[in-house]
C-alpha cells in the first residue's frame, strides 16, 4: 500500500452522518466501495458502503448500467390528481441543445416535479475502456463530456499515474491546473451568457460571448484546440512552447478579460430587470443539497464548503491560495454569484500559477500527496474539480497495464437531482433559468 | 445603463470576422483543426498503427477527415504538420517529405438543389449523441465574432421551420427514430449537414456499443463538416455552401488546412 495523504481516510465501516455525503459506489474486486465526502473535516472517506442505502445515493448505483437504456431518475412519491397535468420535453428541444428530456408535472402554471430523463446519447466510455491500453483510453475519456476535457483527462491522466507510480514533473501539473481554470472560466461565462440571453438581456449575453470567444481562443493559441483536447499525456503534458515570453502573454490576455469582466458584471448587477429573474428562484435548501449530494457550484450557493481544489489538494492546488466561494442565499442569484466570484479568483489563480510555474522539468517529489495508490489491487482513484463540480474517476489496471475497471461519477450526475428538486413549487418560466445556473450537460452525465 | 452598453460597444469596435469577404485569420483557423499535410513513405505503416480511428488509409495513401479526430498520434510516427516550424525543419534535413499526403475529399454528394435559400436560411441543430463541444461549437456562431444573422442565417428551434438540419455527434440507439421523424417532419426543399468526426463517420466512439451508424446511412446528407470539433469557421464554410454562396474549393483556406 501507497502512502495516504492527509486529506484521504480509510475505514472499515462507513459512518453516517448529517454532513456525509455518499460521492461514488463502485464495485471493484468482488467488494462494493463508497467514497464519501466528510463536508465538515473536509475529508475523503473510502469505507464499504453503508447497508441502508438511500433512494438517491441508489442513483449513483444506477448509473453503471449500461448502454440502450433511458432512465428516467425519479424519485418520492408519485404525483396524480385532477388538475394535475405531465408532459415530456425533449430530446430534441430548443432551450436544451443536448439530446436529454424531461417530464415536467405541472398543476396549472405551477411546477409540481420534475423527472429527468437521461441516458439518450450514452456512449458507454467506461465500458469501451476496458481491455484497452491508458493511452487510447485518454481519448475517449477526455471526449466524454466535451466541456470539461481538460477535467476529464486531467482526473485520468493523474490516476493512471498515481497506479504505475510514475514521476511526473511539477511543471506539467501546473500546466494542467492552468488549462483547468481556463476551462472554468470559459464553462462559467457560457452560464452567464445562457442566463443573460434567458432574461433576453441579449447585449449583455452578447458581451458575455465575446468573453468566453475570448478564452476559447486562448485555449487555442497556448493548448493548441479550442477545447483543449490532447493537451494531456500520461506523464507529462504536450508543451507548445511554453517558454517565459508567452508566459507573459497569456497573462497579459488573462489580464485584459479580468478587467472587461469585471466591468460587465458592475453593469449587470445594476439591472434590476435581470436581478429580479434571479432571485428566490429554484431554492435548493442546504439540508435537500446535502442529502441529494450536490456538488459543485450549485452546492457552494447553498452553503456547502466542499470544493476539490481544497479538500482535495493536489498538486499545485496544495502550493497556492485557492478560497471556497460560498453563498447561503440557495437561489439562482447566489448559484450565479458563486459562478462570477470563481471567475474572478480563476483569474487571479491563473496569474499565481504562471507568475510561479516551475521553468524547467524537474521531477516532482510530491507523488504521494496526490492520492493513494493500493498496489495489491492496483486500483486508484482521482477527484477534480471541474467546472460543475466534483469529478470523480476509480481506475483499475491489470497486470499488464490495460485498464481492468474504470468509474466516472460526472459531476452533473448527481446535480441532476437536486435540480428537479429546486424547481418544485416554481413556476413554468423559472426552468430555464434553474437549468442553466445548475450548468448541467447531459454529455457529462451519459459519459 | 443604455449608456454604458454603447459607449462600450463603440469602444471595443467591430468584432466580427471578415469572412467570407476575406480569408479566415489564423486565428480563427486554430492548430488542431489542421490535418497533417505530409508524411513520410516509410512512416506509412507506423502512422496507420498509430491512428486511434484509421483515418490513415491501407493503400491509397490518403486522409480521411471524416474519420480524423485532430489527436496528433500520427506526428510520434513521423507525419508533419504545418503549424510547428521544428517539425517541419527536422524533416528538410532528413530528405524525408517526398510523398505529398493525398487529403480525401468528404465533402461528397452536395447538389445545387436550388438557390432560394441564398437571402434567409433557418438551421436546426441536432444533438444525437455528441460531446457537447461540437454543440457549443454551433452555438458559438451567433456570438458576434461569427454573427450569422448578417448572412442570413437564422437559428430555429422548430423543425417545422427549418431548410437545414445540422445534426452533431455519433448517432445513438436512442437517437436514431428522433432523428428519422425530425428529418421528415421538415418542409421540402431541405438539406443536411453533418458536423463533426462523430456524426460523419463515428469518429473516437465508433467501436462503442451504442453507436449505430453514420448519419449518411439513415437520412441523406449534403455536407460534412470534419474536425474534432471544427471551429466555427468551418462550420459556416458549410453552411455557406449550402446556401450556394461559396464554391467548394474556396473551403481550402490557403495552405492551413480545413479541406
Amino acid at each position: 500500500m501507497g502512502l495516504i495523504p492527509s486529506f484521504i481516510e480509510r475505514k472499515d465501516v462507513a459512518e453516517s452522518s448529517d454532513s456525509i455525503q455518499i460521492s461514488a459506489i463502485f464495485e471493484i474486486e468482488g467488494r462494493t466501495l463508497a467514497l464519501l465526502s466528510d463536508i465538515e473535516k473536509k475529508r475523503t472517506i473510502l469505507s464499504t458502503v453503508p447497508s441502508k442505502l438511500s433512494e438517491e445515493a441508489d442513483i449513483l448505483l444506477k448509473s453503471e448500467e449500461k448502454t440502450g437504456a433511458q432512465i428516467n431518475l425519479d424519485t418520492g412519491s408519485k404525483v396524480e390528481g385532477y388538475g394535475v397535468f405531465s408532459f415530456s420535453y425533449g430530446p430534441v428541444s430548443a432551450g436544451v441543445t443536448e439530446a436529454g428530456g424531461f417530464k415536467l408535472i405541472t398543476y396549472g402554471e405551477r411546477i409540481v416535479k420534475v423527472v429527468p430523463q437521461i441516458n439518450f446519447k450514452k456512449r458507454g466510455v467506461e465500458h469501451k475502456a476496458i481491455g484497452m491500453k491508458p493511452e487510447d483510453a485518454l481519448l475517449l475519456v477526455e471526449r466524454s463530456a466535451g466541456n470539461f476535457s481538460a477535467s476529464y483527462s486531467t482526473c485520468f491522466v493523474t490516476t493512471i499515474e498515481n497506479i504505475l507510480g510514475l514521476q511526473v514533473s511539477s511543471r506539467s501539473r501546473w500546466m494542467r491546473a492552468v488549462a483547468i481554470e481556463l476551462e472554468r472560466i470559459y464553462n462559467h461565462l457560457h452560464v452567464f451568457a445562457r442566463l443573460s440571453e434567458t432574461a433576453t438581456q441579449n447585449v449583455a449575453a452578447a458581451e458575455a460571448n465575446v468573453l468566453k470567444e475570448r478564452v476559447l481562443r486562448i485555449n487555442a493559441k497556448y493548448f493548441g484546440h479550442r477545447y483543449l483536447f490532447g493537451f494531456n499525456r500520461i506523464g507529462s503534458v504536450y508543451q507548445n512552447h511554453f517558454t517565459k515570453d508567452r508566459r507573459k502573454d497569456l497573462v497579459n490576455d488573462i489580464k485584459n478579460i479580468t478587467r472587461d469582466f469585471s466591468h460587465l458584471v458592475t453593469y449587470f448587477l445594476s439591472s434590476r430587470i435581470f436581478l429580479d429573474r434571479l432571485q428566490n428562484t429554484a431554492r435548493l435548501p442546504h439540508l435537500d443539497a446535502l442529502k441529494l449530494g450536490a456538488v459543485g457550484p450549485s452546492a457552494r450557493a447553498s452553503a456547502i464548503d466542499w470544493d476539490d481544489r481544497i479538500t482535495y489538494p493536489i498538486e499545485p492546488y496544495n502550493d497556492i491560495f485557492v478560497e471556497i466561494e460560498t453563498e447561503d442565499e440557495e437561489d439562482t442569484m447566489s448559484r450565479t454569484m458563486v459562478r462570477i466570484r470563481e471567475i474572478q479568483s480563476s483569474m487571479l489563480m491563473l496569474e499565481q500559477l504562471l507568475d510561479r510555474m516551475p521553468s524547467d522539468e524537474t521531477m516532482s517529489d510530491k507523488t504521494s500527496d496526490n492520492g493513494l495508490n493500493y498496489m495489491q489491487d492496483n486500483f486508484s482513484f482521482c477527484r477534480i474539480e471541474s467546472p460543475s463540480g466534483d469529478l470523480i474517476q476509480v481506475v483499475q489496471l491489470d497486470k499488464e497495464g490495460y485498464i481492468k475497471f474504470l468509474h466516472i461519477r460526472p459531476p452533473s450526475l448527481v446535480n441532476w437531482l437536486p435540480f428537479a428538486k429546486s424547481l418544485e413549487g416554481n413556476v413554468f418560466t423559472d426552468f430555464q433559468f434553474a437549468y442553466e445556473s445548475f450548468g448541467l450537460s447531459y454529455a457529462d452525465s451519459d459519459r | 445603463m443604455v449608456k454604458f452598453w454603447i459607449l462600450h460597444g463603440i469602444k471595443n469596435g467591430i468584432l466580427t470576422t471578415k469572412y467570407p469577404k476575406k480569408k479566415p485569420t489564423e486565428e480563427e483557423i486554430p492548430a488542431r483543426s489542421v490535418p497533417p499535410f505530409a508524411a513520410p513513405e516509410s512512416n506509412w505503416i507506423q502512422g496507420q498503427e498509430t491512428c486511434p480511428t484509421d483515418a490513415i488509409e491501407n493503400n491509397t495513401n490518403s486522409l480521411d477527415l471524416g474519420r480524423c479526430i485532430y489527436c496528433r498520434r500520427c506526428s510520434d510516427a513521423g507525419f508533419i504538420f504545418d503549424d510547428n516550424p521544428e517539425d517541419r525543419h527536422k524533416s528538410l534535413q532528413a530528405k524525408i517529405s517526398q510523398n505529398e499526403l493525398i487529403r480525401k475529399e468528404v465533402a461528397g454528394i452536395f447538389s445545387k438543389k436550388t438557390n432560394i435559400f441564398r437571402k434567409s436560411f433557418h438551421i436546426l441543430m441536432i444533438d444525437v449523441g455528441s460531446c457537447n463541444a461540437c454543440n457549443l461549437e454551433v452555438l458559438n456562431l451567433s456570438n458576434p465574432y461569427y454573427d450569422l444573422t448578417r448572412l442570413g442565417i437564422f437559428f430555429t428551434n422548430s423543425p417545422k421551420h427549418a431548410d437545414v438540419l445540422v445534426v452533431v455527434g455519433a448517432l445513438n440507439k436512442a437517437m436514431v427514430d428522433v432523428l428519422k421523424q425530425t428529418y421528415d417532419s421538415m418542409p421540402e426543399p431541405k438539406l443536411v449537414i453533418s458536423i463533426g468526426a462523430c456524426a460523419i463517420s463515428g469518429g473516437i466512439f465508433k467501436e462503442t456499443e451504442s453507436f449505430v451508424s453514420s448519419i449518411d446511412k439513415v437520412i441523406p446528407v449534403d455536407v460534412t463538416v470534419p474536425g474534432c470539433p471544427p471551429s466555427p469557421i468551418q462550420i459556416l464554410q458549410g453552411l455557406l455552401l449550402c446556401m450556394n454562396k461559396i464554391e467548394k474549393d474556396e473551403r481550402i483556406p490557403g495552405s492551413k488546412g480545413g479541406l
